[in-house]
């Protein structure tokens, strides 16, 4: 299969959203004439002109304003956050509008709009360009949140997004954009809401998501050359989360580490583990399910310590280690 | 230098050994070679020897305690030397009057977690130290968050508040509470590998042959004497002893025991023997009864594998290497060296080996790999005058093999006429989770046949 970098993967989703759906448009920062801040929208003003790839001003408040408004009235938008630290600016639009609108309205109002969101660190951007906030969403009833990990992943659960009658945040990955994976020509939707067992292990269930899943997978190909087989689940979808193969995972490994970048404090992992003690997996348990995740401080602007701010391949084998030797 | 002197390594799976007997006290003298102490593992004793010459000092644990391997037990020192202090690690008594056994099992298990179990990388602050001591907490087990993991005075108080707060509780993972539920196992017999003594999923399901056994066997030496009645002595259950206790409790337990009897002609088996010890060349080993059957056994074995085998819960394993037991007695317990491979090996070799394993064992300079690996165990109480009688299964075999003594029989030959014969009585004790009586009996007949035609086995 060709292969495609998770941007353009996107940029694909998005243009064959749009040839295929006239509903279907693009709001931003940017997101025109340069492209978007790191290229994901390259091109597609040439194709399909200003009134469907509409650049903003700087008001991140109004770029979700205009998505809900434009749903609710028929559209399906797909906005974007250049980086995803400035929907703070955006969250009374978000949250307290578009999250509860169908709610509200007793299901005669629809909001079918994607925001689309450039998350995580690694790019030395500092504190206020480089968070992981995923989890604040997956905290509002009424919002999607979508987290994916490839190339492929990227353009089937965009696409799934676009057709999905409700609120999406889709929470993309800056260091990921350049990666490079197989991906189909044609259009296919990933089921919203769909766990991915990424490799099968007995040893112990690590949960990753985004960036963390590489990460893992690099982890888990060292472990192997030690016997240490890790058994690695995507949920992909944060929220609704399909928590079957975790649940399953972890009745098979008896051991379950979760990884993200975003701070542990208050973090998807807590809501993870809480999943998996709360289900059948409890009585498998054979050690507590531990987290790895970022520091609890804002990423530093210098590299080596935006480095160690969040979780590397190498601190996921050490963890690993440690629980599967039971010294954890 | 002060030089120490650590637990030795015997066995490749041996985690620990018991202190027998300190052969030198603190201040004695001591040559390079010197016999210091003599420890157990679970099946021999062995001795711990000086180092170096100099003055033993410095010794850490007592009589009775168990001490994980390459833990350092004492020192060799030269005059005006002191044993070092700073990472010395207090004794994890092993109290015969405990109320709570389980607990200084977990007290003696080697440390993990983020404890490194070498001594050599162990660190403990001095004033954690003195506290571990006050406390009689064994610091090795507990984690230390100070500099390179060194044990600060903080991690001994957090250590000896969960101590208290999870006093007669278990510490064991959700996994490992399931199991031992579903096993009817109890936790509270068993030590835990994990951090902090935790009791994981593995421990239960190495255990839970044992647990019983442990639990009523820990409990022994808390229940004192009878008020009233004159204690002539008191043999604590350490080393041997103890082993013996627990894989005997355990056996007839948890092995449902079938027994079954022969009484066999060894007239022609005699014959032969007697022929070959009055031809043997001067320096070849004279031939036993036991060699004759170790022979027999072995053969018989081969024929039929089912008795040649282990008892797990998921499965029955049969094995194709034929090594056995000789139950060996000695003044202070019981010792079964193994012949392995003994359907492999004639006459002579089996007698040889025989002769040099008794004297090993008697002499207490058995190896490990002498007593390890049998599948089957000969038991022969016939020196001692014993007509006939049953054994108890060694675990983890599947039987054994109980031999009387010879005795002179008139038996009916085919005119009804009596006729003097000299028979032996076998009785064979077998598990009945892995075979059933006809098995055992046909292996049984083919035992009784082979002792009848030795000399067909032997071709």
């Amino acid at each position: 299969m060709r292969e495609l970098s998770y941007m353009e993967a996107l940029r694909e989703a998005m243009r064959q959203a749009m040839q295929k759906d006239d509903r279907v448009f693009l709001i931003g920062e940017d997101v025109g004439v340069y492209g978007g801040a790191f290229g994901v929208s390259a091109g597609l003003l040439d194709e399909f002109g200003p009134k469907r790839i509409i650049d903003t001003p700087i008001s991140e408040a109004g770029i979700a304003g205009a998505c809900i408004g434009a749903a609710v009235t028929g559209m399906r938008p797909i906005g974007e956050m250049q980086f995803s630290d400035f929907v703070v600016i955006a969250m009374e639009q978000l949250v307290m509008q578009g999250a509860k609108m169908r709610f509200m309205f007793g299901g005669k109002a629809e909001v079918p709009f994607v925001m689309r969101l450039a998350g995580g660190s690694g790019t030395g951007a500092a504190a206020q360009h480089s968070e992981s906030l995923e989890n604040w969403f997956v905290h509002v009833p009424g919002l999607k949140v979508v987290m994916p990990s490839s190339p492929y992943d990227a353009k089937g659960l965009l696409l799934a997004a676009i057709e999905d009658n409700n609120p999406i945040m889709f929470f993309e990955n800056k260091v990921l954009y350049k990666t490079k994976g197989p991906v189909p020509e044609e259009m296919y939707t990933i089921p919203i809401g769909q766990s991915h067992v990424v490799r099968e292990g007995k040893d112990l269930t690590v949960v990753a998501t985004s960036v963390m899943v590489s990460r893992a997978q690099e982890a888990a190909e060292q472990l192997s050359q030690e016997g240490i087989e890790l058994e690695i689940i995507d949920p992909r979808t944060l929220k609704p989360l399909d928590e079957k193969p975790i649940v399953e995972s972890v009745i098979k490994t008896g051991k379950a580490l979760i990884v993200h970048e975003a701070v542990k404090t208050g973090g998807f992992g807590g809501e993870l583990a809480a999943v998996i003690m709360e289900s059948e997996a409890f009585g498998y348990l054979d050690a507590p399910v531990k987290r790895l995740a970022g520091l609890d401080m804002p990423i530093p602007y210098n590299r080596n310590l935006e480095y160690h701010a969040v979780p590397q391949v190498e601190n996921i084998v050490e963890e690993t280690r440690k629980l599967v030797k039971g010294q954890y | 230098m002060a030089k120490e002197i650590i637990m030795p390594k015997f066995g490749f799976t041996q985690e620990e050994s018991e202190i027998l007997e300190w052969l030198k006290q603190d201040g004695d003298k001591v040559d390079k070679g010197d016999p210091i102490a003599v420890v157990s593992t679970d099946k021999i004793s062995m001795e711990v020897e000086a180092p170096e010459s100099g003055i033993v000092g410095g010794i850490r644990y007592k009589v009775g305690d168990v001490v994980p391997v390459t833990r350092i037990i004492a020192y060799v020192l030269q005059p005006g030397e002191k044993a070092p202090e700073t990472d010395a690690v207090p004794a994890a008594p092993k109290s015969e009057a405990t109320a709570a056994p389980a607990a200084e099992e977990k007290a003696a298990q080697p440390a993990a977690g983020a404890t490194p179990a070498a001594p050599t990388t162990f660190s403990i602050s001095p004033v954690a130290q003195r506290l571990a001591a006050d406390l009689n907490i064994d610091a090795s087990q507990i984690s230390g968050t100070g500099r390179d993991g060194q044990v600060t005075k903080k991690d001994v108080e957090d250590f000896a508040a969960s101590l208290s707060a999870g006093a007669g509780k278990v510490n064991a993972t959700p996994s490992a509470r399931r199991i031992a539920q579903e096993k009817g196992v109890d936790l509270h017999a068993l030590s835990g590998s994990g951090p902090n003594g935790r009791i994981q999923a593995e421990d239960v399901s190495t255990a839970r042959a044992g647990a019983a056994v442990q639990a009523a066997v820990a409990a022994v030496p808390s229940i004192g004497a009878v008020p009233g009645l004159k204690v002539l002595k008191e043999i604590p259950l350490v080393g041997m002893r103890r082993t013996i206790a627990q894989n005997m409790q355990r056996s007839m337990q948890q092995a449902p025991h079938m027994f079954l009897q022969v009484d066999v002609e060894m007239d022609a088996a005699e014959g032969l023997r007697k022929l070959a010890n009055q031809n043997k060349v001067a320096d070849a080993p004279k031939i036993s009864v036991t060699a004759l059957i170790v022979k027999a056994v072995a053969w018989a074995l081969k024929q039929n594998p089912i008795i040649n085998s282990q008892y797990t819960d998921e499965k029955i394993i049969l094995y194709s290497d034929i090594n056995i037991g000789v139950a060996t007695a000695l003044d202070n317990g019981l010792i079964v060296p193994v012949i392995h491979n003994a359907d492999s090996k004639d006459l002579l070799e089996i007698s040889r080996e025989l002769g040099d394993l008794a004297q090993r064992a008697r002499s207490n300079k058995l190896q490990p790999d002498n007593l390890s690996g049998g599948t089957f165990t000969i038991s022969n109480l016939g020196m001692f005058g014993i007509d006939r009688f049953t054994a108890i299964i060694n675990p983890p075999q599947s039987a054994i093999l109980a031999v009387g003594k010879m005795n002179k029989v008139f038996v009916p030959d085919e005119n009804d006429q009596p006729v003097l014969s000299r028979q032996v009585a076998l009785t064979l004790s077998a598990d009945h989770r892995v075979m059933d009586g006809s098995q055992a009996a046909k292996f049984l007949t083919d035992l009784k046949n082979s002792l009848l035609n030795l000399g067909e086995i032997l071709k």
